[in-house]
């Protein structure tokens, strides 16, 4: 026994230690040898180091950078690329709701120094709870009109459209649903479709709002007429809920379910992916349109890079090269040259539903309590 | 009583233990009540004045209510089919004598190896609608229907045999702990075998069937991937309402009444145990104890039936795993459509994994804060719980167990949020610094979550101590650490030291409560997963997680072997 007590000792002892360097490190966190697990792949790059001249001469502070947009590879990619141009950034991805709650709570001591892919609710509520700051980036006036916040917060960076998307092999544009009214209305729709459920995900949250926007009522619950909230319910009555770790591109190659809700920046890798041919809805009103910003966190200690480091990010030259490379829709038309074709000619058949955001902002959280609570069976 | 054992007395008061007491008392004021009391006062009272609003809201709703009912009948059931199978695996691995019985143990502890979605994702690899279990039974029956794998009856089903990890570690030690002598001298009084069982062996076990009995409520309560994934329309739960809700910016407080409202729940039921537990006396009697001998069932029928259960059971074990890491070598393709060709097979998961993990510092930092807190948390537990079993009557001993009850009352969310939003600002009862960034929050944060369970089980043991081993060391003049570290320590080390290895497992690749507190330069294993397996990331996302799940099996699998394997065998 007292052997293992010993064996205890000795680890925690080790813990500690451990700890300890773990800290020392931490000080210095502008060393290159901490580029953390992300960046560790890239690790053959030295040779461009010497490109990135004019990053040289400023001081080389390490950012700290939150996004929700992370995922597929784009951190990564992200990383890759600063590091060229003489930044050194860490990331930390988390879902928005996540992402917006931890900047909420740490607003007293901000651990962040920028935040970036989040959509116009999310900074909304950001900038209500004074977790950002005012900075117009220098590519600020590009971007196209009414995107960028008036105030100065945060500025655009792409566009993504929420749309209805139908397995093409099962439906033509003659037998797919015309709009999302059409859709829950329908009676050949009944249970064929995924109703947005899951409310913690953002795109879920702006299909609601798309289809609650025409009926605003000042004196109706929540700003929203009765009539309205009676079109929701036939949303969710006749579609079927997501399933936690399902798929709608798997269940289309599965062929569980064939039509549900799509976002344009995923939509061409997913339909590689997974061998389906998705098709989009167009419809009349326009389709959601969200906007993912960025802006600098209030009280950071690296104001000056952060500044640097948002005029190099939503650069027309860095969004078109991002936009190449993972099929996004830049909001500056310059980068937005840099599309693939298959994205253009996307947004060229789309309009935008017209959102008023702030309204949006304000009550989508109400809103969502409402469904998950008298409206979802 | 003589001069001597006063001074003892006296001298037992000295600094040290006066240091300690203060120790715990800082501690949970600092962090069980000032954050959790923060947080409910934002939730609740941030608009100036409190209102029953929440409660109408969640009481109109009809789907809130039947997600509360479902939750609660699942808790119930899961009280009895838990402690059922649990019983029984012990009984098959301990007690009875079985032949093969140590693969069948090995087959038993798989749950041990894995936990979270994966389980329930598992299990629809076998009983889903392409599960091969499913395509079997419709080679037996072809009119079956092939969606038969949901709603209630496979919540159960999972997570009763998902659930009984704590009763193979816990109920086997305690069962060890049986004096064969009792069970001989009731056969050589006539007593049956299943009297023996039932009025010699169970009694004995009862402290750790009712704190194992707490335990499984609660997970009931709180099941959340199961019925997700497989409780259909029909069976929904409300836990994820309460982490929906919990996120959101207007809707916390009706996270944190739902969350009040099974914590409440938990804390009756431990009460009515405490009271229970306090009434009867389950110390074994002899002083010298002799070790149980395994029982040779003599009647061939009920030896077989016994033998079929064993094996049946070890086949349910074991499929979920072992299609875990079949699924983990084939495509992605394959893995959302659960079926398998020879084309599937792949190597392509592991070299990604070894080209997206090279880094070795996600590891190094979630072993480093693994170790770090779960060796906190069990001492924390030890010292409290001796100072409940010393002082069993006094009422400041009954607040420090029911202030270690507190994280039950939150939801992992809010208690990380609590925690940050208290802490970002320098407080002087934490040395005038800011905690929000450091280390320090994280560990916190995992101690903080582990405490009601490592409490559950620490004082389990404790309760089962014969007090006369303590009395004796005294009277021969043992000061009260020694005592604690010579004779007591001894006795509920087995029972601490799987408490250890669990909290270390499970801290490993916890993500919920890491994503709110981690510092960025030190990302945990559990933040590094979840960002390539998120399921909104993709194809490779699939693939990957059941990559990781292997490799976190393995990495259970050896902290078992280490912490608790190797210890089983020494005695």
């Amino acid at each position: 026994m007292s052997g293992k007590m010993k064996a205890l000792a000795i680890l925690m002892l080790v813990c500690l230690v451990l700890t300890a360097c773990g800290g020392g490190n931490g000080g210095n966190g502008g060393n290159a040898g901490n580029g953390g697990s992300v960046s560790g792949e890239n690790g053959g790059n030295g040779g461009n180091a010497g490109d990135a001249g004019d990053g040289g001469e400023v001081k080389n502070e390490k950012l700290i950078v939150y996004t929700n947009s992370n995922s597929d590879g784009r951190g990564e990619w992200w990383i890759e690329q600063a590091r060229q141009a003489g930044f050194d950034i860490e990331i930390v991805g988390a879902g928005g709701a996540d992402l917006t709650n931890r900047l909420i709570a740490e607003k007293n001591n901000p651990i962040a120094d920028v935040v970036f892919g989040l959509n116009h609710m999310f900074f909304e509520n950001l900038k209500k709870e004074g977790v950002i700051t005012p900075y117009v980036p220098s590519w600020a006036s590009q971007v196209g009109e009414n995107l960028n916040d008036p105030e100065g917060y945060y500025h655009g960076l792409v566009k993504q459209a929420i749309m209805i998307g139908y397995n093409a092999d099962v439906y033509t544009p003659e037998t797919a649903p015309k709009s999302w009214q059409d859709l829950y209305t329908n009676e050949a729709f009944k249970g064929k479709y995924e109703a947005p459920t899951m409310l913690g995900r953002a795109t879920m949250q702006m299909v609601v709002a798309g289809i609650l926007m025409p009926y605003m009522d000042e004196n109706g619950e929540l700003g929203i007429a009765e009539e309205g909230w009676n079109e929701l319910k036939k949303l969710y009555d006749n579609g079927l809920p997501m399933v936690e770790g399902e798929d709608l591109y798997a269940n289309m190659a599965a062929g569980k379910v064939h039509i549900g809700t799509v976002v344009s920046g995923e939509k061409f890798k997913r339909e590689q992916e997974y061998g389906v041919n998705v098709g989009v809805v167009a419809p009349e009103q326009g389709v959601p349109m969200v906007v993912e910003h960025i802006a600098i966190v209030n009280g950071t200690k690296k104001m000056d890079t952060a500044k640097r480091f948002i005029d190099w990010f939503g650069s027309a030259e860095m969004q078109g090269k991002f936009a190449a490379e993972f099929s996004a829709m830049p909001v500056i038309p310059e980068a937005a040259q840099q599309a693939p074709d298959h994205i253009k000619e996307l947004f060229a058949k789309l309009k935008a539903q017209p959102l008023d955001w702030s309204f949006i902002a304000e009550h989508i959280d109400e809103w969502a309590e409402k469904i998950e609570l008298q409206i979802i069976n | 009583m003589n001069a001597q054992t006063w001074k003892d007395r006296l001298g037992s008061l000295h600094y040290g233990q006066m240091l300690l007491y203060a120790i715990i008392a800082w501690f949970v004021i600092t962090f069980l009540i000032l954050p959790n009391l923060n947080v409910y006062y934002e939730i609740f009272f941030r608009d100036g004045s409190f209102s029953l609003e929440p409660v109408e809201k969640l009481i109109s709703s009809k789907r809130a209510m039947n997600s509360l009912k479902n939750s609660f009948i699942l808790a119930v059931s899961l009280m009895i089919t838990v402690n059922v199978v649990g019983i029984m695996l012990v009984l098959l691995t301990e007690y009875f004598d079985i032949k093969g019985a140590r693969v069948l143990k090995l087959g038993y502890f798989t749950t041990l190896l894995y936990h979270g979605v994966v389980v329930s994702a598992s299990y629809k690899f076998a009983y889903g609608e392409n599960g091969i279990v499913t395509k079997l039974l419709a080679g037996l029956f072809p009119d079956m229907n092939r969606e038969w794998f949901h709603g209630y009856w496979a919540v159960l089903f999972v997570m009763t045999f998902a659930c009984t990890s704590n009763h193979l570690l816990f109920l086997g030690n305690a069962i060890r702990k049986i004096d064969y002598q009792t069970v001989e001298a009731a056969r050589g009084m006539g007593a049956g075998p299943f009297t023996i069982l039932w009025r010699v062996v169970l009694p004995v076990l009862k402290p750790t069937i009712f704190a194992l009995t707490i335990l499984t409520f609660l997970t009931g309560l709180g099941a959340m991937s199961a019925p997700l994934i497989l409780g259909g329309t029909e069976f929904q739960t409300i836990a994820p309402m309460i982490l929906t809700f919990s996120k959101s910016s207007t809707s916390k407080d009706l996270a944190a009444l739902l969350a009040l409202v099974l914590g409440l729940a938990t804390i009756i039921l431990l009460t009515i145990m405490i009271r229970i537990e306090k009434r009867g006396n389950y110390m074994s009697v002899s002083k010298v104890k002799s070790t149980l001998v395994k029982q040779k069932i003599h009647n061939r029928f009920a030896n077989a039936a016994v033998h079929f259960i064993g094996y049946a059971l070890f086949l349910i074990y074991v499929t979920p795993v072992a299609l875990i890491v079949l699924f983990s070598f084939t495509d992605a393709r394959s893995i959302s459509t659960s079926t398998i060709t020879w084309n599937s097979f792949t190597l392509e998961n592991y070299a990604r994994l070894f080209t997206s993990m090279s880094a070795l510092r996600p590891y190094l930092v979630s072993v480093i804060y693994a170790a770090a807190a779960s060796l906190l948390v069990v001492a924390l537990a030890l010292f409290a719980s001796r100072i409940i079993h010393k002082y069993k009557n006094s009422r400041l001993a009954m607040a420090l167990e029911y202030a270690l009850m507190i994280p039950w009352m939150l939801p992992s969310t809010l208690i990380a949020i609590g925690l940050v939003l208290t802490f970002n600002v320098p407080r002087l009862i934490v040395g005038n610094t800011v905690l929000t960034g450091t280390h320090w929050i994280v560990i916190l944060g995992y101690i903080i979550i582990h405490i009601p369970f490592t409490m559950r089980m620490v004082k389990a043991s404790f309760f089962s101590l014969d007090h006369n081993l303590e009395d004796a060391a005294r009277n021969m003049g043992a000061r009260p650490f020694y005592t604690f570290r010579k004779v007591l320590l001894p006795i509920v080390l087995p029972s601490t030291l799987a408490v250890l290895a669990l909290n270390f497992i499970k801290i490993l690749d916890d993500y919920d409560l890491t994503v709110f507190l981690y510092h960025p330069v030190y990302q945990t294993l559990g933040v590094v997963i979840k960002n390539s397996t998120d399921v909104e990331a993709g194809i490779i996302a699939r693939a990957m997680t059941l990559v990781y799940t292997v490799v976190l099996m393995i990495m259970s699998g050896i902290t078992m072997y280490l912490v608790y394997g190797r210890g089983a065998k020494d005695r």
